[in-house]
């Protein structure tokens, strides 16, 4: 396993981006963040830039004005990075998949990593999506090795 | 004044311009104006009745496109609407942004998502669509059918 990708197993930071979700997932990653969850102890830190993220956790049904800048975000994110999509919205797109406004899902404008259902998912949903996120990347690895 | 003197005051004044009055319930009474009058009769109710604007709503419906000028008189907690039906063939009404200015961006709203022009407006942009979006394509009309042909609507399973 290289360096940075040991690294950033160990210690992921997440930067979190809505676009135009009802607010209700990212209620739930905030919950995450806060005492009761506390995912800070397993090394999960919520970047305030993208730059500095590993993990871009996305939430929301992509609507053609955000689409834009989610491509604009991933191309800033330094690689090698993993995507997480929170869910039903960012997922399949939900109640808002025959909208005028909502064309494409998610995972064809950006590859998906991790996909988390719900909605909205619990914080332990999201603990337990990042930790098989995780433990993905680990096995794959082991893979390429072998 | 009370209720039923406002109502009252209303139709003698405005006996032409009004067409019907509909009495909901005791909070709220729906007025259809001609659409013609609308700033006459608008700039009585604000400016002189003291009401608070709340918001328009546009409806198209199967014969009419509609607009509701939303007002609620605080003294006696009356919400008035302002009904007006706009035929098909002639989507034109006068701007209210003379009046008070928080009618500008419900204005532009309006006008991208049913294409209702208004007269007067000092400046009718694109308030939430998108660029790439065609022009003379209104989302929530009736008959909206989709353009975009690149657009994926099943979910992949």
């Amino acid at each position: 396993m290289s360096l940075k990708l040991k690294a950033l197993l160990k210690s992921p930071w997440v930067f979190h981006l809505s676009t135009g979700s009802c607010n209700n997932c990212d209620i739930e990653i905030l919950d995450c963040l806060t005492p009761r969850f506390d995912i800070e102890r397993f090394g999960i830190l919520l970047a305030g830039s993208i730059k500095h993220a590993d993990v871009l956790l996305t939430t929301g049904s992509c609507n053609r004005q955000s689409v834009v800048r989610l491509k604009r975000l991933y191309e800033q994110v330094p690689k090698p990075c993993l995507v997480a999509a929170i869910g039903e919205c960012a997922l399949s797109r939900g109640m808002f998949i025959h909208s005028y406004n909502c064309p494409v899902p998610l995972d064809r404008i950006i590859p998906v990593d991790v996909y988390i259902p719900g909605c909205p998912p619990k914080p332990e949903a999201m603990i337990a999506g990042i930790v098989k996120l995780i433990e993905k990347v680990k096995a794959g690895q082991k893979r390429k090795k072998k | 004044m009370t209720r039923e003197d406002i109502l009252n005051d209303l139709s003698v004044r405005f006996k032409d311009d009004i067409i019907d009055v509909f009495d909901k319930s005791p909070k709220r009474v729906y007025v259809e104006i001609k659409p013609e009058s609308i700033v006459k009769l608008v700039s009585y109710i604000f400016k002189d009745l003291g009401a608070r604007f709340n918001i328009a709503t546009g409806v198209d419906t199967r014969q009419h496109m509609e607009i509701l000028y939303h007002f609620i008189i605080e003294d006696i907690n009356l919400l008035v609407s302002l009904r007006v039906k706009l035929p098909k063939s002639k989507l034109e009404i006068d701007s209210l942004v003379s009046v008070f200015e928080a009618a500008n961006w419900i204005e532009r709203e309006i006008h991208e998502m049913l294409g209702i022009n208004f007269n007067g407006h000092p400046d009718l942009r694109r308030l939430f669509l998108s660029d790439e979006w065609p022009e003379g394509v209104h989302p929530l009309r009736c008959d909206y059918k989709e353009w975009d042909k690149k657009a994926i609507r099943d979910r992949g399973v």
